[in-house]
């Protein structure tokens, strides 16, 4: 279970992404986040795995006081939750499976470590991650030469290698186009019912939103404006989400400049 | 459009579209380098006294030459392993040594993974230091050190090495996409693991074939260093145009070019794999 209690967040620059924010998100939710670009979407799933430091307010995952974690113990924490980014964030210039091996890295001993030699029943733990995702048959690819939804698969399968209890993806299909886009949604369903990871995803398409998420959380100027089922999201509460076209945010907001 | 002053004496062109939008294309600035770079290369020929003429009243003295070395003396090819070889084991021992530590010095270069300007500047600087000074001058100095022999010129090209491969490394690492770097932070590896899965994998195709191109270009640098005592093939030339045995000179040019044409072609097919 996650659970923001007043959280607060303030960029060194000033800028406030995060306003006292109250949520509760219980073990294997699917739960979309939607918001315009600066609203604060990113810092929100950032802060579950600490890849952002909240400044206030209370953060407990599985009943853990993330915000009192430190060194190692971040790095234990992390091995829990997975994430998954809108440019895939793969290393291109290896194979499909080395990618995805990289997530058992921590567990290998030290000398393994520096030569990058996986044992046989890491490899097919990879394999298996691959498997969940279909395409096992590019395993030994180099990963430049796989399509972008192909890429974000790879993402995905190295998520699921670390057989995490929480998802998080930014912005997961931006990059892909609309039927890939279903695809790799769809394997998020998947993967959310079968193994019942909870998913957080942060998604600019409101209709595959509401299609794929079980809730939705309405984020904006660093504010929750709308959390509830997405059946009953309405175009009076996408108004309050999105606000009127005058309000459209500047390229130079803070999460749009870092993305 | 900040309308600078070589556009008031050039005027930009304009577009009219039919609902009547203008847009403006700026002149070439072409014809005026054009014209710097003639006036440059007229205030050199002034400066270095350079007299053209004497390509035409001299310049058959090239081909007297080349005819002399025709037949080359294949006797002498038994003169030419011995510094042939010295030539390439200085060039491969310069060559591993420069390139293995020029990692470490990449590595303090490059802001994106020490992140101390002071220390970035600094190795930054050094390495610049190191380049300016050309390689035949560093072997001679070598010489001082180590006397006359391989070892001066091994000397040299380790630290030429070193210094090229290091700038092209940092180059390529501080250009490096770190997104697969925040997603190893994200699954818990340390930084310095993130490094060794996200950095490193795309960093060594470039510098296993930076590496081989260095070495290939080596063979030449180092052929030349036998001009300053610093050993190797380029001693024999030295001496024999000194008697201007120009047949010898030719079989001695003849086995190098050989020599480096094999070495680029490997290096080559390899590099191509790489990429």
């Amino acid at each position: 279970m996650i659970e923001f209690i007043n959280v607060n967040k303030t960029y060194p620059n000033g800028v406030t992404a995060l306003n006292n924010i109250n949520l509760k998100i219980d073990q294997g939710e699917f739960v979309a986040i939607i918001g315009l670009s600066g609203a604060g979407k990113s810092t929100l799933i950032r802060c579950i795995n600490r890849m952002h430091d909240i400044n206030e307010g209370t953060l407990n995952v599985d009943d853990v006081d993330v915000s009192k974690l430190k060194g190692k113990q971040v790095r234990d924490y992390r091995r829990k939750i997975g994430m998954i980014f809108q440019s895939f964030n793969l290393v291109t210039r290896t194979s499909v499976i080395n990618n995805v091996l990289v997530s058992v890295v921590p567990e290998l001993s030290w000398w393994r470590k520096i030569l990058g030699l996986f044992p046989k029943d890491k490899k097919v733990i990879a394999l298996e991650a691959l498997d969940k995702v279909g395409i096992l048959d590019k395993a030994y690819n180099r990963v430049d030469q796989l399509s972008g939804g192909q890429q974000q698969r790879v993402a995905l399968a190295r998520t699921l290698a670390q057989n995490p209890s929480i998802i998080l993806a930014d912005e997961p299909v931006a990059s892909l186009d609309p039927v890939t886009a279903k695809v790799v949604m769809d394997d998020f369903k998947r993967i959310n019912k079968d193994l019942n990871m909870s998913i957080l995803i942060n998604i600019h398409h409101v209709e595959l939103a509401l299609e794929y998420a079980d809730r939705v959380i309405g984020i904006r100027k660093g504010e929750v404006v709308y959390d509830g089922k997405s059946s009953d999201v309405t175009q009076d509460v996408l108004d309050e989400i999105y606000g009127s076209i005058t309000e459209v945010p500047h390229m130079d907001d803070l999460e749009e400049a870092k993305v | 459009m900040k309308e600078t002053f070589y556009d008031k004496i050039f005027k930009p062109k304009t577009y009219t579209l039919e609902n009547g939008k203008e847009v403006k294309q700026r002149a070439s600035r072409v014809p005026l380098i054009i014209v710097l770079l003639v006036i440059a290369m007229y205030l050199s020929f002034q400066a270095t006294d350079s007299d053209l003429s004497l390509i035409f009243t001299r310049g058959y003295q090239f081909f007297v030459i080349l005819i002399a070395m025709f037949p080359p003396n294949f006797n002498y090819i038994s003169n030419i392993w011995e510094p042939l070889f010295d030539t390439i084991q200085m060039s491969l021992l310069g060559s591993v040594a420069g390139a293995i530590l020029a990692i470490p010095l990449a590595l303090l270069s490059s802001g994106n993974v020490i992140r101390n300007r002071f220390v970035n500047g600094l190795f930054k600087f050094v390495l610049s230091i190191m380049r300016t000074l050309p390689t035949l001058i560093m072997a001679l100095i070598a010489t001082f050190v180590f006397g006359l022999g391989t070892m001066a010129g091994t000397t040299a090209i380790f630290l030429f090495t070193m210094s090229y491969i290091g700038k092209l490394m940092y180059e390529h690492i501080e250009n490096v996409d770190m997104g697969a770097f925040e997603a190893h932070e994200s699954m818990g590896l340390t930084k310095i693991q993130a490094f060794r899965y996200a950095i490193v994998p795309d960093v060594l195709p470039t510098y296993l074939s930076v590496s081989l191109y260095a070495f290939e270009g080596n063979i030449r640098y180092a052929a030349i260093l036998g001009y300053v005592g610093a050993g190797g093939i380029g001693l024999v030339l030295d001496e024999r145009l000194g008697w201007r045995d120009y047949p010898s000179v030719a079989m001695v040019l003849l086995v190098l070019m050989i020599v480096v044409f094999i070495i680029e072609r490997i290096s080559e097919y390899f590099r191509r794999k790489l990429t």
